[in-house]
């Protein structure tokens, strides 16, 4: 049983508060991703459960017990850090081996350990060499390699994407569930990356104003996300959010945005008159010669974005919106045209403007 | 007011003391058009940095001619030569506020107070930094520097606006909507603009053309679709995307009904398509090649009832697009979907390929020899 769980955990240094009552249970072998911005206390909060720094307050639970009279080196937990933290005078192989020399193993288990997890992670050629002779990409592999080879219950690997260059990093993204699946470790895995996050995560736990704002599958922080901030951090391009204020008008329900009225769901008819934002995923934005347009749009600029086309739109109210499409759909239109304008009603969201919270439909 | 600029036959070597000389950018033509934005693409030591400090004038040039409108400018000191630039350190001036700094790029244009004002007013609101024109550069965010930086250089609408790595430390949740701002604000004014920048995925976003750079040299100059639909070269090939382009080497084989192409690792690995899906020509020049390299992006390997066997590594929805991994033989190759796929790890699935998806390029050189079934 390698189930961790974190209990009412706080950190203040001083005056300063990091975090405060963070509530966390794993299961065994979940991926678990920490997402926040810089600043959010991810890495303290790896360090706390690592046991190199000492929580303020609450408790860390590894397999039932209680980890805060426990040394670091008997807690059965691994880390990779975001620099690596390579010992520069040995070999990667010697660095790799490092924890399995400490616990005394045998020359031959050290051995079939390296090479087995040096061939996983595509570092075997460069056993012999040096830390400084590493590029980037392999110095975290080698890094990633010392904390997988230990096996240890729990691994927490703090960003290691985040200093390698962009084809290896989706490389590794498209490889690492593969390779930390097979470990059967337990992982807490910390990025600023919403994409990592959302490819990587049986769970993500975003980290904001010092405490986890919403705890889920990536499905559900996508389609379900607790407040405005959550949903303005997972998307590329971002969320479109607009003020205003649910209205009944007979038997349906709309939104007034800049002058111009669009329906809404019957279920929000519960937040009739409530100062609201309105959430509108660029993907959810229809364009074109499209059936009961909502609003007519000019087209501000058309910025193309990998498969997908990014527009910048401009209601005749002075809404200004990003819509993303396909760039393989019809009728893209240009820079300075016209188009109408639909939004789907899977991609509205409805969050209370002032504490941004998600308003759930009723009935 | 637009103006065109043209690079003819550009070099610049650096002899550093005591060392061997550096030929950072090597015999480089480009023709700017009057309102056009170009972007320079490249990764670092390709050139694109040298270039544009040639063009602004912060270095000279070894040989060769700079014109904007067809008046030599390589001569002229910085100030004379009518370019405003945004700097990737943002180099602010320290002792003035953000609105002073944007507001003194205006000084030289002798502009009324109330004109200056007005400017200040309206570019600090296009870039989201109305509300620190009172503060200093040091005490605002990298990202807030970096859009001051922006404004001090859009406002003045030069004749000639260059761009140092503009956007890369924007803030994420900023970035799409002040893409489409700034591209809308070039546009509106008709600004001649490059920007020199390492992430193809900006250069796509708010460039007309790409020069693609390495060593040095221009690999390809083209708008972001023909990059995407016919790169000349395996470089540019799978430096434009992303996620980049998957690479195949196979083995050529040819009858009279098909052609086909053999990937290493297995007797199953075939990809065959009737020869009438591929132009005669292009029969022709295959039939003499054993091996080529293919490229496909990622978009175009689709998930079918039949094809080539493949075993899931990584199935992973983004939101708005699902990218799956899969293993034929040793190598691994990457689709990509519009659509929520949701496909176990290690699960069966069979990956097809459409002959006007396909690049193909010469193993040796790595130059283009067909895209989509025709020569290139």
């Amino acid at each position: 049983m390698a189930q961790l769980e974190l209990q009412c955990l706080s950190k203040s240094f001083g005056a300063l508060k990091v975090f405060e009552g963070l509530n966390l249970e794993t299961k065994s072998g979940e991926i678990v991703v920490i997402f926040g911005g810089s600043g959010t206390g991810k890495t303290i909060l790896l360090r706390l459960i690592a046991g190199v720094d000492d929580p303020t307050g609450g408790d860390i639970r590894i397999g039932g017990q209680s980890m805060i009279d426990v040394a670091p080196e008997s807690r059965n937990v691994g880390m990779a850090f975001q620099n690596f933290a390579l010992f520069p005078h040995m070999s990667a192989a010697e660095n790799i081996a490092a924890p399995l020399n400490a616990r005394g193993a045998t020359a031959e288990v050290v051995k079939i350990g390296v090479d087995r997890v040096a061939r996983l992670l595509k570092i075997d050629h460069v056993l012999d060499h040096a830390p400084r002779e590493l590029s980037n990409g392999q110095k975290q592999r080698t890094a990633l390699a010392r904390a997988l080879i230990a096996e240890p219950n729990i691994l927490l690997l703090d960003d290691p994407l985040r200093n390698v260059d962009a084809k290896l990093r989706f490389e590794m993204r498209l490889e690492l569930p593969r390779l930390l699946r097979q470990s059967g470790s337990t992982v807490l895995y910390v990025t600023q990356d919403y994409k990592e996050a959302m490819a990587l995560a049986d769970r993500i736990a975003v980290l904001a104003g010092g405490s986890f704002v919403q705890i889920a599958t990536p499905e559900d922080i996508y389609n379900k996300p607790a407040t405005a901030d959550v949903a303005r951090l997972f998307g590329d391009p971002v969320i479109n959010l607009a003020e205003g204020a649910p209205q009944v008008r007979g038997k349906t329900v709309t939104f007034d945005i800049a002058g111009e009225t669009i329906p809404l769901d019957g279920a929000y008819a519960a937040y009739a008159g409530r100062p609201v934002r309105l959430g509108i995923r660029p993907e959810a934005v229809e364009i074109g010669p499209v059936k009961d347009s909502h609003m007519a749009a000019d087209v501000q600029a058309v910025t193309p974005y990998n498969e997908r086309t990014v527009l910048l739109l401009r209601s005749r109210g002075g809404f200004e919106f990003l819509a993303s499409l396909p760039s393989s759909s019809a009728n893209i239109p240009n820079f300075g045209q016209s188009t109408g304008v639909k939004f789907n009603a899977e991609g509205l969201h409805v969050f209370d403007r002032d504490s941004g919270v998600r308003l759930v439909g009723q009935g | 007011m637009a103006s065109q600029l043209t690079l003819t036959a550009v070099n610049k070597i650096y002899k550093p003391r005591g060392k061997m000389p550096v030929h950072a950018v090597i015999s480089f033509d480009l023709v700017v058009e009057p309102g056009e934005i170009v972007a320079l693409l490249g990764s670092s030591g390709c050139g694109k940095t040298s270039t544009l400090r040639m063009i602004a004038g912060f270095e000279d040039v070894t040989s060769g001619t700079i014109t904007l409108n067809g008046k030599p400018i390589h001569t002229l000191s910085p100030a004379a030569r009518g370019v405003a630039m945004a700097f990737e350190a943002y180099s602010l001036y320290p002792p003035l506020t953000i609105g002073e700094n944007i507001a003194f790029a205006l000084k030289a244009q002798k502009l009324s107070a109330g004109e200056t004002e007005k400017r200040v007013k309206e570019m600090s609101a296009m870039l989201e930094i109305g509300d620190i024109l009172g503060k200093y550069p040091t005490s605002v965010s990298g990202g807030q520097q970096q859009r001051a930086s922006l404004g001090r250089a859009l406002v003045r609408k030069a004749a000639l606006t260059l761009l140092d790595e503009p956007m890369g430390q924007l803030e994420p949740q900023l970035r799409a909507v002040l893409r489409g701002r700034i591209k809308h604000y070039l546009r509106e004014y008709a600004l001649t603009s490059i920007l020199v920048t390492h992430d193809q995925t900006e250069a796509n976003a708010l460039a007309d053309r790409i020069a693609v750079m390495e060593g040095g040299e221009l690999q390809q100059y083209a708008t972001p679709q023909e990059l995407k639909e016919r790169p000349a070269n395996l470089f540019t090939g799978t430096f434009i995307g992303e996620p980049p382009m998957n690479v195949l080497p196979v083995k050529v084989e040819i009858d009279a009904k098909n052609l086909s192409f053999r990937l290493q690792g297995g007797k199953d690995l075939v990809l065959t398509y009737p020869v009438g899906e591929l132009d005669a020509s292009l029969r022709k020049v295959l039939a003499a090649r054993p091996e080529v390299v293919l490229g496909v992006r990622p978009h175009g390997v689709k998930l079918a009832k039949t094809g080539l066997p493949a075993e899931v590594v990584s199935c992973q929805w983004l939101g708005d697009q699902t990218h799956v991994a899969a293993e034929i033989a040793s190598q691994t190759v990457v689709s990509v979907s519009h659509e929520r796929l949701t496909l176990k790890t290690a699960a069966p699935i069979a990956l097809a390929i459409a002959a006007r998806d396909l690049h193909i390029f010469d193993p040796a050189s790595g130059k283009a020899i067909a895209h989509g079934g025709k020569l290139a």
